[in-house]
């Protein structure tokens, strides 16, 4: 019972189911029984949205979300990597998405030569130095809830991102995209996770960064770097370039 | 939960229009508010095409459930007519 949805809907469905039938046969008012109808509608349907919801709590989601995002920081720290890291289409990893971040100081990864395996320490280029870690980030993790793989127009890109973000993950409020030729904008409101000036945003961006990054690179089907992200006015900005695959 | 939060106020909301307006025009046949209402129900359930994958499948079955309802109130009707 500690769902209010379940609750909101059965309080609905008995005050429409005690009303309706009172209004129809001893009041003899046919919009009170219309009324009486309609709550027990919206009561249903609030009764059977509340079973949609996930059976685990958004405490522990979010528990499970700093636990891992910590052990991610906590390796980017010991290994004092502050690239930024490019996100890969699973045609480029060849299973799931994921981010790469350079482990030579102040370099930035600009082609990828070939498949990257799903190792912690891959090769991404022809150079000895081409070296760079391998890590699955939060947006990684939600291409699989995307149902189809986004087609490289901004449209797509923005309705798999308002899908994830809006409907799936209900963090933000709405989504724009905004594509050109090597660049991304995508601009989020509403949105509940915001960018901190932590090593690990730094890094790899925010969670809705991440998120938009990932999608972003699976639509376009090419490498995708966060270049900036910003927070105002309830607003996040997020710029993105794409890289030459 | 705000997607969800907004999608039961909208139809609350809707729904308290329908009768309002049907009530003001005079409408003493119950049926007409129920087949308003549920078109109208049908029509916000399509507009809110991001809600997961779970919540989409739950709701098509309910709308399923409505329009059964909506088809035996036509049916109703046909075989009102037809007897005359």
């Amino acid at each position: 019972m500690s769902n209010p949805y379940r609750m909101l809907g059965l309080v609905l469905c008995l005050a429409g189911g005690t009303f309706a039938p009172i209004s129809y046969f001893a009041i003899g008012s046919v919009p009170f029984t219309a009324l009486g109808l309609s709550a027990i509608m919206v009561g249903f349907t609030c009764i059977v949205l509340a079973g949609a919801r996930s059976p685990v709590s958004p405490e522990a989601c979010e528990l499970m979300l700093k636990t891992g995002m910590q052990n991610t920081a906590a390796l980017l720290e010991e290994l004092e990597l502050r690239g930024k890291a490019v996100y890969l289409p699973s045609t480029i990893t060849g299973g799931s998405p994921r981010a790469l971040i350079p482990l030579a100081d102040n370099q930035d990864i600009l082609h990828i030569r070939g498949k990257i395996p799903a190792r912690l320490i891959v090769r991404y280029g022809s150079d000895p130095g081409d070296m760079a870690i391998s890590v699955t980030t939060v947006g990684s993790m939600n291409i699989d809830l995307l149902e189809t793989r986004p087609g490289p127009t901004s449209g797509e890109i923005e309705a798999a991102a308002a899908y994830i973000l809006t409907g799936v993950l209900d963090i933000a409020t709405s989504v724009a995209v905004r594509l050109t030729d090597s660049t991304v904008d995508v601009e989020v409101k509403g949105s509940r996770l915001h960018y901190e000036d932590v090593w690990y945003y730094r890094c790899l961006g925010s969670p809705i960064a991440s998120i938009v990054a990932a999608i972003s690179s699976e639509a376009l089907g090419r490498p995708v770097r966060i270049k900036d992200e910003d927070y105002s006015k309830g607003k996040s900005r997020i710029a993105l370039e794409v890289l030459s695959s | 939960m705000r997607i969800y939060n907004k999608y039961v106020v909208s139809l609350a909301v809707v729904t308290c229009l329908i009768t309002t307006i049907l009530a003001f025009l005079g409408e003493q046949d119950i049926t007409v508010y129920f087949t308003v209402s549920v078109i109208a129900y049908l029509v916000i359930t399509l507009l809110y095409v991001y809600f997961n994958p779970r919540a989409r499948r739950t709701l098509n079955t309910v709308g399923v459930v409505f329009f059964a309802g909506f088809l035996v109130v036509v049916a109703m009707k046909v075989v009102e007519i037809l007897s005359g």
